[in-house]
């Protein structure tokens, strides 16, 4: 939780029930109730200029000196939505430079990144004024000082989705990765954009060799390796599409690479290619594959993710059962139908159960 | 070990009276109250709390109770404090317009009354219903409130909290929001806050529970399930993490195991690592927990730290209903709400009948 203060006022700050030019204004106390619980033991200031606030939305006086109240009132309290609400109607009603609440706007987002009501208010006055050309800037400004910054992500996405900005984004991604690989937010907003590009097979092979390349430089980084895995079950696509990967990772995996996200990765697709044999009654050995599952899967709840120790035999044992159903073969009991109803009386009685 | 009493001391602190450097959480003090009483609740302690006490809170809590006039914009529900309730109101005072329910409030403001054991009597349920539906989005998601504040999956989460706890969906579209949710689900298995933004462990575990309470698991594919369940099990590095590539944090050992445990794959995951930490944030001096240890401890972070807790079977602690996220024990009080007014309404149709 942050703390609010009183120190961004000014020495010479004077009360509103002592400005003569707020005279004609009957402040209105707060009800908190006989007994009030999580009672704040609010400043005089804070009591002043809410009992202010509250005056002028009973009034509903839409003026300057009104508007310069609400400064004082989210210098306070930012995240109090009626104030903001109150703002943007006085703001309408004056007619005010839009672009100067936008200047505004951004001050305070600079000191309260990570406030959501500041942000909403950005977001409406950019709608009101149609204008969305400051906003990469704004966000890559707060995302400098960090760059997982949740709301600033949020906000330049939707920027980018409802402006159509994506022209130069890749770059801004690629910036952010060379600086930090393991940025999650950029690798996330790689896919966003790329979804919205279109996930073509060129595309997703392109980004693949991206992905991988990336890898290479840090092996152990969850956010590749599922940006891999993401591009990868994109689309329609089997793995056997993208030989590529295949060898990359086993490679990787002979040159003694024992990274968890590497061997998640190898489990995954060697349950995959040995239920593919089975459901397509190849001539292959689908034990060879089974095989590896097996002392991958050990080796992860052994040795290179042991705090995960229970999900691997899991994995393991889950294998095994749909090995078997897949050995019996294809066109029993077992359609994805069916599946899925198995799946959600199980769900029921878990959910009664909890 | 864990000193129950310290924490529950923590918490009646919080209850009573706020420094006012807290004065940004105005907005949002029913929050705090709801931290502080279910935190008590868990620490089975509410016999901390006086029956004067208890009652004063309740009153408070429906004091904050919208009613919206016949007629008017349909904004029932909870606001988050006090700051609109005026003493001595001028004729012909506006203040009312703004008092709307926020999504967030409603939630726990109702969560309070039922763990201090009102009747839920004096709720104007039907206000509620509307008032949720009327901050339904187009595309299935919900807003806090009907004007000047944002819509993501959060407030899905809290619309499904309190139709549930009041036992009516109304004009609620569950199945709109239901696509909302999977659309949200990302490449990695995670779920955003909102449609292709970065995975998130809170808002994961916010669409699992709204599933859930919705009745709508059944909306996720095995695939989908399995990828969510790794997806979750990997947030684990001692303590839990929000996000791929973040520090570990107190507070998602209750989202992602919450999460986990919706999905019944809790069990999977490492006990004993993940009670190490949360223990380690923990203040023996002046109680509660913390985000990082060695860091000061809030009532969010001790709340969530608890139920972490909980879910680990920590002796002295009452079981936590995972979607609902308050105990089992005032879980099942609202159950028997639920049964008192299953009663009521066959008694009137009867009535009607004859």
């Amino acid at each position: 939780m942050s703390d609010s203060s009183d120190e961004e006022f000014n020495e010479g700050y004077v009360m509103y029930r002592h400005r003569r030019e707020w005279s004609d204004v009957h402040p209105i106390k707060q009800n908190d109730g006989k007994n009030p619980i999580v009672a704040i033991a609010y400043s005089e200031r804070f009591l002043d200029v809410y009992d202010y606030f509250r005056a002028i939305l009973a009034t509903q006086e839409k003026s300057e000196r009104a508007l310069e109240l609400t400064n004082d009132a989210l210098k306070l309290n930012a995240a109090n939505y009626t104030v903001w609400q109150y703002r943007r109607e006085i703001i309408k009603a004056l007619k005010k430079d839009l672009y100067e609440e936008l200047n505004y706007i951004a001050d305070v987002i600079e000191d309260n990144p990570k406030n959501y009501q500041v942000w909403h208010h950005r977001r409406v006055i950019v709608e009101w004024l149609n204008d969305p050309s400051e906003e990469l800037l704004l966000t890559e400004k707060i995302l400098d000082l960090d760059a997982k910054n949740y709301h600033a992500w949020q906000h330049r996405q939707w920027a980018i989705e409802t402006f159509s900005l994506y022209d130069n984004e890749l770059a801004y991604i690629d910036k952010l990765l060379s600086a930090d690989v393991r940025n999650n937010s950029a690798w996330n907003q790689r896919f966003f954009i790329l979804k919205h590009m279109g996930l073509t097979l060129e595309t997703v092979q392109r980004e693949i060799h991206y992905a991988i390349n990336r890898i290479r430089l840090v092996k152990n980084n969850e956010s590749s390796w599922n940006y891999l895995k993401g591009l990868l079950e994109s689309g329609d696509f089997q793995i056997s599409q993208f030989p590529d990967v295949e060898a990359f990772t086993e490679d990787l995996y002979n040159s003694g690479n024992r990274a968890p996200y590497l061997l998640a990765f190898l489990v995954d697709m060697y349950i995959e290619k040995t239920l593919h044999i089975y459901e397509t009654n190849s001539y292959d050995d689908p034990e060879i594959f089974a095989r590896k599952v097996y002392e991958i899967c050990d080796m992860l709840a052994n040795h290179y993710d042991t705090i995960r120790y229970k999900y691997w035999k899991y994995i393991s044992q889950k294998f095994r059962t749909e090995k078997e159903r897949a050995k019996v073969g294809p066109n029993n009991d077992d359609t994805p139908a069916n599946e899925e109803a198995t799946n959600s009386e199980e769900q029921k009685l878990n959910g009664e159960a909890n | 070990m864990m000193n129950k009493r310290i924490h529950a001391k923590y918490f009646s602190r919080f209850l009573n009276l706020l420094p006012h450097r807290l004065s940004c959480h105005d907005s949002t003090r029913a929050t705090i109250a709801f931290f502080s009483v279910s935190g008590i609740d868990v620490l089975d302690s509410l016999d901390l709390i006086s029956e004067q006490s208890k009652q004063n809170i309740i009153e408070w809590i429906y004091g904050l109770q919208v009613i919206p006039k016949e007629g008017n914009v349909k904004c029932g529900g909870f606001q988050g404090c006090t700051a609109l309730n005026l003493l001595d109101p001028p004729e012909n005072c506006s203040t009312d317009n703004y008092k709307w329910g926020h999504l967030a409030m409603t939630y726990t403001c109702i969560a309070i009354l039922v763990i201090l054991g009102d009747d839920l009597s004096r709720l104007d349920r039907k206000a509620i219903v509307d008032g949720v539906k009327s901050v339904q989005k187009p595309d299935g998601s919900f807003s806090a409130s009907i004007e000047g504040n944002e819509f993501d999956m959060r407030f899905v989460y809290c619309a499904c909290c309190i139709c549930y706890m009041i036992n009516d969906w109304g004009d609620v579209d569950k199945e709109l929001m239901g696509r909302y949710i999977l659309s949200s689900i990302r490449y990695d298995g995670g779920v955003s806050q909102h449609v292709e933004n970065e995975s998130h462990g809170g808002t994961t575990f916010c669409a699992l529970a709204a599933l859930q309470l919705s009745d709508q698991m059944h909306l996720l594919t095995s695939k989908q399930l399995e990828k969510v369940k790794r997806w979750l099990l990997f947030r684990q590095d001692g303590g839990f993490q929000g996000r791929p590539n973040k520090p570990i944090d107190t507070c998602y050992s209750f989202w992602i195991g919450s999460a986990l445990k919706i999905i019944d794959a809790f069990e999977l995951s490492n006990f004993k690592e993940n009670r190490e930490y949360i223990l380690s944030c923990q203040d023996i001096v002046v109680g509660g927990f913390s985000k990082w240890s060695g860091t000061t401890s809030d009532p969010f972070h001790t709340y969530f730290g608890l139920c972490g807790l909980s879910f680990l079977r920590e002796p002295g602690l009452l079981d936590v209903m995972p979607s609902l996220n308050i105990s089992m024990r005032a879980y099942e009080r609202l159950k028997s709400i639920h049964k008192v007014w299953d009663l009521n309404s066959q008694m009137e149709v009867q009535l009607n009948i004859e």
